[in-house]
């Protein structure tokens, strides 16, 4: 592997040219004496004909081609090194000067004539948030009428890939009409606020569910005991809800399953708040039960009352809490649709499995020495939907201010009519007031007219005052003005904070931001870094920490692959594992930026976040409960750094075997800013042996055996290999499974299947770097990475501004990130730092264009 | 003429034809002109949501010389009209029967939490094609459970119910609607119409204060709105168009699920009509054998248990047997379908050939709730045919590159769907 050296800055001074030789003479007569042999017509190496190449950098295709040229002979990659090209460092020197202050000058030229990216429209999370934030709706749920938006490189910000198309506005047309049914209130009074209480056998939807006697059944004074499921039928409704029984439940709420109170369906969609009694317990043989050593984490999942099946959504809601050996009573609020219900959902159990061998059942896995581990409930009561406080809601207000509402006439599409004496005027001034908020910026009065002529069009067509404004402001959600960012220019405050709150919120900016633009003061660096402070302090930051970790890390594929249950039984549908991943990552960035941790904690760190099922999972000391915590690891631990997280590690894979190649990838692209070249084409992928016969070592020795594998394949390859020590899960292992050849290995899995594997030859997760540094293991590599902490400061840079800004880094703006990690250097490259000099800088702002046109 | 009789054979062959005639006479005109564009391509989709023993389905040789599995021995005279896959699944996409919804979606893992479904195929292919028809699709369920299941997804993941009902669908197709009904559909069209033209108004004053560059982006904006126009316009019209004449008469619904394969024969049948008067190009139809309680597989035999309980054999010789019954019978009828579409001409086709027909399960063995190697089979529509196409038996290949290729032999472009790797082109000869 390589480090990049950043050589675009080096040629700060002028390039000196030959007298009278233009540019292009310079840098062809340098391409002709050391590149066009292997880079001609015939051979055409890396797929480059140089001599079908113009040179016309002011072409954004050909400046691209001359840009790559620029980058391998500047990093000393071309010509290759390994050749003995007589090449004199001067020539290099002159060259890339030459070259890289060329393509500057008309980079730069471009940005200041077009600015440096095209306006771009809403991703369909910010499209979302927007709504969410505008209508004051936080559960809102519109962006799946979108289409997905394409990604490069994992991002879906890219502006010159947000296109629009027919689809996609049909989608804002109904996200937008959905977003506003929301927000209208539902009716002249709050919807009735039911309350529901459930004890004994109501507790549960049937008196037994899928893996047997073991899996659930009924306690009396902690003793169980037999409830027939037809002996329900002959209970009186008091029998029924006995106080005396407890529920007990001792698997995970995964399929088959159906364990919800009995008769319970929400009416109507809304929040709801329930309120239970509950212990953690353990399961002795003879259904024997006693209190449990730990605590056991439980949610809610709201879902149709569909029975063992499951159609439509199934959402957890209500968080993580834990049950305590010792009763406690606990409240929380989900998030219910109508016609749903909500199932108990304890979370790191087994689950059942079905045998067929001899009839048809459901088993339960075998009983582990200290008991299964599960909790017991003693009642539960749900009262809801929740009303807001006031009524008419917050979110009809925004659409109506406070005229009076009214029943509506018969045909009306809406729940109320909203009473005007004036819907000319009122119209005005409503619409007004929603136009300015969704615009993010004042929006001129011509445009305002259009929709008001659109509104009173409808009015004298027959809709009433409610619906013809609502139609006024679902065009207006569907127009040119909320859908798209404008490129800040250096004048525009408001594109500025827009730019600003789409970074941290990923929506629109808040009064104090629209009011610090209104007057320009943003744009002075205290007051602009004042307010990203602000906004990163806010708890809509939680939207940059999920949005920028799902696509810079690819944290949104942590569930693509299900681990291959004949090589990792024991990962068999632990969920609870995977959402812990998922928080270690979000709890770990939010801390790099809040905590202004230093940029080499993405390689190395001396603590992480844990809560009980991932100290487990990394063979740390016991943690109890679920939330996670940050805790300092032992020096023996080969965790700490974001690279060594379970999440990484599993996304990094297929599920079944682990690659040296993805993995190596995936850290030179995420973590270190050089993403190799594309693989070659008609070169098939090494596939692991997952017999278990051959190692993936000597499998991938074809990269360092051939020449032309190598010279890719040795700048990944090793820091993969490095890695190998993680199994699918990110857990640690000396030794490789397989399928046939090793040390047979059998038992039940957590779902009670029986399993057979083999534990064959031993990991080497030794390597050497591009470099010449050599690493016996993991540890060694963190420390090589560690140890050079710009690649990676640089890397977060320019992952933020591809994020921040919907433009990649320009050639003409390395020099400006180069200054920002000199000026964060000396205090070690801290992220938050690097975050605030990113927002303060040009390439944010637009300022450079400003001082061009003053 | 009175159902379930439409379809003993002999008489409904004739009455089908007379029934073509006028019923196709309309829309076929005026959507195809003279007869110089080729007749539209169709697609029925169908899956039953516990499949077949797989043993008997899958052949146990490959290519194109391959040796008729015992099932597919029913289908012999189709031989060269169909292509056999085994090794084809949803990646992922495991949860026993809950994965019956996500047959034409392939959305992951649809019992965890926060499980979504995703777009379907069918209206995947809508969304890009547009409504070229009167019903962008049709979505039809045998005995099925309205509310829980369906193969038709919208891309938000809503669920849409399948229509279970012959009669209803007939009068859908062919009854003219409630005039307050259409109106109020029409208004809500004219409704978006109006709030087109109000953004693409605003959007001329937008983009005049943009430059060039941005100008051109937004370019983009008025596109999609002028393309969106077109459709509204067209939906409009259907809505306004009188339905199709027909000389079949309204079908008397069979409320028996016992009649399993009667109500599955005449839903085939309505399908049918519905492709031939043009109604639709796209059909769905699940199945749902999990909702069928015992049932007839023949006039002298009835099941043991109902057809989820039969399907978990448990390697019990009499279900085996029995559901082997069940499974000829299932490809007898595929095999009438077939049959039905064949003797269809269209120009110089067959209606079969304009008619891509998957038959296929979310299950692979539902004696263990196996979502993996499912059976798949794809009929007609023009394609290559006749082979046995092979793919890994222990990673599979996700069905998604089988939709892929039916995609873009539809007209749509798209060289990804779902959980996609590639295409499998190579049935497109």
């Amino acid at each position: 592997m390589r480090f990049v050296i950043p050589s675009i800055f080096l040629w700060s001074t002028a390039a000196t040219t030959l007298v009278g030789e233009s540019v292009e003479e310079g840098v062809f007569a340098f391409l002709d004496s050391h590149c066009v042999e292997c880079h001609d017509e015939s051979t055409s190496k890396g797929e480059l004909d140089l001599f079908a190449v113009s040179f016309e950098p002011e072409e954004v295709k050909n400046r691209e081609t001359w840009t790559r040229i620029f980058d391998r002979v500047s990093k000393g990659e071309m010509p290759p090194p390994e050749e003995n090209h007589d090449l004199e460092a001067e020539d290099r020197k002159r060259f890339v000067a030459l070259l890289g202050e060329e393509l500057t000058r008309i980079d730069r030229a471009e940005i200041r004539e077009q600015g440096r990216g095209p306006i771009r429209r809403l991703t369909r999370t910010e499209y979302e948030d927007n709504l969410r934030d505008l209508l004051h709706l936080p559960h809102l749920d519109v962006a799946d009428f979108l289409p997905e938006d394409r990604t490069r490189h994992g991002f879906t910000r890219v502006s010159k890939l947000l296109d629009l198309s027919r689809v996609q506005l049909a989608g804002y047309l109904d996200a937008a009409e959905a977003a506003l049914a929301m927000a209208v209130a539902s009716g002249v009074e709050p919807p009735e606020m039911k309350e529901w209480r459930f004890t004994g056998t109501d507790l549960f939807s049937s008196t037994s569910t899928f893996g047997g006697r073991e899996a659930m059944f009924f306690l009396r004074n902690g003793k169980f005991e037999s409830i027939p499921n037809q002996a329900i039928k002959d209970m009186t409704p008091e029998q029924r809800r006995d106080p005396e029984l407890e529920l007990a439940i001792f698997r995970s709420a995964t399929w088959p399953y159906f364990g919800y109170p009995r008769g319970f369906r929400a009416e109507r969609d809304g929040e709801y708040r329930v309120r239970f009694s509950a212990r953690a317990v353990r399961q002795l043989p003879g259904f024997r039960v006693v209190p449990a050593h730990d605590p056991i984490p439980m949610s809610f999942r709201s879902r149709q009352p569909s029975g063992p099946d499951v159609s439509g959504d199934v959402r957890e809601t209500g968080g993580w809490m834990d049950l305590l050996p010792e009763t406690k009573e606990f409240e929380t609020t989900i998030l219910l649709k109508a016609g749903e219900t909500f199932e108990y959902s304890l979370l790191g159990l087994p689950v059942p499995f079905i045998r067929t061998d001899g009839g048809f059942f459901y088993d339960y896995p075998p009983m582990p020495p200290e008991g299964h581990r599960g909790g017991a409930i003693q009642w539960l009561e749900v009262e809801g939907p929740i009303a807001p406080q006031d009524w008419p809601p917050e979110s009809h207000r925004v659409l109506f201010g406070d005229l009076p509402v009214r029943e509506p006439a018969a045909e009306s599409s809406l729940p109320v009519e909203v009473v005007s004496e004036n819907p000319e005027a009122d119209a005005a001034r409503l619409f007004r007031k929603f136009a300015e908020c969704s615009a993010r910026r004042p929006v001129p009065d011509e445009s305002v007219e259009g929709y008001l002529d659109l509104i009173r069009e409808a009015r004298e067509s027959g809709a009433s005052f409610a619906e013809a404004m609502v139609t006024g402001y679902q065009a207006f959600l569907c127009s040119g003005y909320f859908l798209y960012l404008a490129e800040p220019r250096g004048e525009d405050a408001f594109s500025l904070a827009s730019r600003l709150s789409h970074l941290l919120w990923n929506s629109s900016p808040d009064r104090e931001l629209l009011e610090k633009s209104e007057d320009g003061s943003l744009f002075e660096p205290p007051n602009l870094r004042a307010e990203t402070n602000r906004l990163i302090a806010d708890p809509r930051f939680e939207r940059f920490v999920t949005n920028f970790t799902d696509q810079w890390l690819d944290l949104r594929e942590l569930r693509r692959d299900i681990p291959d249950g004949r090589l990792y039984p024991e990962y068999r549908k632990d969920d609870y594992l995977v959402d812990s991943m998922e928080r270690e990552t979000h709890a770990f960035f939010r801390a790099m930026v809040r905590d202004n941790l230093p940029a080499t904690v993405l390689a190395d760190s001396d603590f992480t976040f844990l809560n009980d099922r991932l100290a487990a999972h990394y063979g740390l000391s016991r943690e109890t409960g679920s939330a996670m915590r940050r805790a300092e690891l032992p020096e023996w631990s080969p965790y700490g750094g974001l690279l060594t997280q379970a999440s990484v590690l599993k996304l990094t894979t297929n599920g079944t075997t682990t690659s040296p190649v993805l993995r190596g990838v995936w850290v030179m692209e995420k973590l270190l800013g050089d993403p190799p070249p594309p693989p070659p084409k008609n070169v098939p992928a090494i596939e692991p042996d997952i017999r278990g016969a051959a190692t993936i070592r000597a499998l991938l020795a074809k990269h360092t055996e051939s020449e032309s594998c190598a010279a890719c394949h040795a700048r990944f390859d090793p820091v993969g290999f490095a890695l190998e020590s993680f199994d699918v899960m990110g857990a640690w292992r000396d030794r490789y499974r397989g399928l046939e050849k090793g040390e047979k290995i059998t038992g039940i899995d957590p779902a009670g299947h029986p399993f057979t594997y083999f534990v064959g030859t031993e990991v080497d997760s030794s390597g050497k770097l591009l470099t010449g540094e050599t690493f016996s293991n993991v540890g060694e590599l963190k420390a090589l990475l560690a140890a050079n902490p710009r690649p990676l400061a640089r890397n977060l840079l320019h992952q933020f501004a591809l994020y921040a800004t919907g433009v990649p880094v320009r050639v003409s703006e390395r020099s400006e990130i180069e200054a920002i990690l000199d000026a964060c250097e000396a205090d070690g490259f801290r992220v938050g730092d690097l975050l605030r000099a990113l927002v303060l800088s040009d390439l944010f702002t637009g300022m450079q264009n400003r001082e061009i046109e003053e | 003429m009175n159902t379930p009789s439409i379809l003993r054979r002999s008489q409904s062959r004739r009455r089908f034809l007379r029934g073509l005639g006028v019923g196709l006479g309309l829309p076929f005109l005026e959507a195809f002109g003279a007869g110089e564009r080729q007749p539209p391509h169709r697609m029925l989709l169908i899956s039953n949501n516990l499949g077949v023993l797989p043993w008997h389905f899958f052949p146990k040789d490959t290519g194109e010389d391959y040796t008729l599995s015992p099932y597919l021995e029913d289908l012999r005279d189709f031989r060269d009209d169909f292509t056999v896959f085994s090794g084809l699944s949803h990646p992922s996409v495991v949860g026993g029967h809950s994965t019956e919804n996500c047959f034409l979606t392939a959305a992951k893992d649809p019992t965890g939490s926060g499980f979504r479904n995703s777009i379907s195929l069918d209206q995947f292919a809508v969304d890009r094609l547009g409504q070229e028809t009167r019903f962008p699709t049709l979505n039809l369920g045998v005995n099925i459970d309205r509310a829980n299941r369906s193969l038709s997804w919208t891309r938000d993941g809503a669920l849409l119910p399948a229509e279970d009902s012959p009669s209803a669908l007939f009068r859908r197709l062919f009854v003219q609607g409630n005039r307050r009904e259409v109106e109020r559909r029409l208004h809500r069209l004219r409704e978006r119409g109006s709030i087109l033209d109000a953004v693409s108004d605003d959007m001329r004053r937008f983009q005049r204060e943009l430059g060039q560059v941005d100008r051109d982006r937004v370019d983009q904006y008025f596109t999609s709105v002028r393309e969106l126009e077109e459709r509204l316009h067209t939906a409009g019209e259907w809505e306004q168009k009188p339905k199709p004449e027909t000389e079949w008469k309204e079908p008397e619904d069979i409320l028996d699920k016992a009649k399993f394969f009667e109500k599955f024969e005449l839903m085939l049948a309505m399908a049918r009509l519905a492709l031939e008067t043009d109604s639709t190009h796209i059909v769905t139809l699940m199945v749902d054998a999990f909702a069928t309680p015992v049932f007839e597989i023949s006039e002298k035999e009835k099941s043991l248990n109902g057809y989820h309980n039969l399907s978990h054999h448990g390697q019990a010789k009499d279900k085996i047997a029995q559901l082997e019954r069940v499974d000829h019978r299932q490809m007898e009828v595929l095999g009438n379908l077939f049959r039905e579409l064949a003797a269809v001409s269209e120009g110089d086709q067959r209606l079969l050939d304009r008619t891509m027909v998957l038959f296929g399960s979310n299950l692979g063995d539902a004696n263990v709730h196996n979502s993996t190697n499912l059976p798949i089979l794809l009929a007609g529509g023009g394609l290559r045919h006749g082979r046995h196409l092979a793919f890994d038996r222990e990673q599979n290949l996700p069905l998604c590159n089988l939709f892929v290729s039916m995609l873009q032999h539809f007209g749509v472009e798209a060289d990804a769907f779902g959980s996609s790797s590639g295409n499998l082109n190579e049935l497109h000869s």
